[in-house]
């Protein structure tokens, strides 16, 4: 489906817990985020104090006149139920996460591939939060370790805090469903 | 991870698993009763059902759904939540005045009358948080 003005997307931000999701939605949200945030008890996992047990959810409008819904999952494995609900319909998944974390590459793996498997034909786009990239190479292993489990996305260095960093992942995201788009469309386009 | 029952004295536990039994003893149509955190482990549950664990993640979602959707509609406190479906009902309740926060789900098959499955449930609810106050 090729992306045209005056269209509704949904976009699904996935990760693991403390991976900047919910602030990623709060950055850019045109309005208020609808929030299921409570007290994480959890603290041995993430050292925070609050966690999603629901789902996030806030709207941005683009310059082209495209709503864009965006959801944000509970990182933790238990909320499992929630991943494929909120991956009903959406367009692609936006996944976060942190690189200062010992986990990230397998956390990486672990989360690509689930959310590939729950929407194989949609696009995904990584975004590293906390990264210590001075080289570029530590993100070429997080793209190493998606490719090695037969999944091609694209992999950037990003501080979800910053509006410009989390629209640099949605117009990612824009940009290769346009690419996906069968001809007719883009000629309709 | 720390199982959130790990998070409570073995002798508090033991009294919240003991008014588990007995709500389930004496309301022969709940199936299943479910005490959890806010955060979604499960603290206690009877009885020992493989699914208790994930009614006990999805309380805390649709709790926290409940309250988001309450406040979006100005209707200040969100404080039950009932799910009725064709073969039974699912109360959710906040027990009161405890903190961390917990919950207690309560499963009921068909035959169950809403009013007095929520008036068992609300009952529970108080002891239970005599028993974790103490």
């Amino acid at each position: 489906m090729i992306v045209t003005s005056d269209q509704e997307l949904k976009i699904v931000f996935a990760g693991p817990m403390g991976a900047g999701k919910t602030t990623a939605i709060r950055a850019i949200s045109d309005t208020p985020p609808i929030s299921t945030e409570v007290d994480n008890i959890d603290r041995a996992l993430c050292d925070k104090e609050s966690t999603t047990v629901a789902l996030d959810y806030g709207q941005l409008l683009l310059q082209d006149g495209t709503a864009v819904r965006l959801y944000g999952t509970p990182g933790q494995e238990r909320f499992s139920f929630m991943w494929e609900i909120l991956c009903g319909g959406a367009m692609g998944v936006i996944l976060l996460i942190d690189g200062s974390s010992s986990a990230a590459l397998s956390d990486l793996r672990t989360y690509a591939e689930t959310f590939h498997r729950l929407n194989p034909n949609q696009p995904l786009v990584i975004g590293v939060g906390r990264a210590t990239c001075t080289d570029g190479r530590q993100l070429d292993e997080y793209a190493d370790a998606v490719a090695s489990r037969g999944i091609v996305a694209p992999v950037f260095d990003v501080d979800v805090r910053q509006r410009e960093d989390v629209l640099l992942l949605i117009e990612t995201l824009l940009c290769i469903l346009e690419a996906q788009a069968p001809e007719a469309d883009h000629a309709a386009g | 991870m720390q199982p959130a029952s790990q998070r409570f004295a073995p002798h508090i536990l033991d009294a919240v698993r003991r008014q588990l039994v007995e709500l389930v003893a004496t309301n022969t149509q709940i199936t299943l009763a479910v005490v959890t955190s806010a955060d979604g482990f499960e603290v206690a549950a009877h009885p020992d059902l493989p699914m208790a664990q994930r009614i006990a993640a999805m309380s805390s979602s649709l709790q926290a759904l409940s309250e988001a959707m309450a406040r979006e509609a100005s209707l200040s406190r969100s404080r039950n939540l009932i799910i009725e479906a064709d073969s039974g009902t699912i109360v959710v309740l906040g027990i009161p005045d405890i903190s961390p926060r917990l919950s207690l789900a309560v499963v009921a098959s068909g035959s169950e009358i809403l009013g007095r499955l929520l008036w068992v449930t609300r009952s529970c609810s108080a002891a239970l948080a005599r028993s974790l106050r103490a």
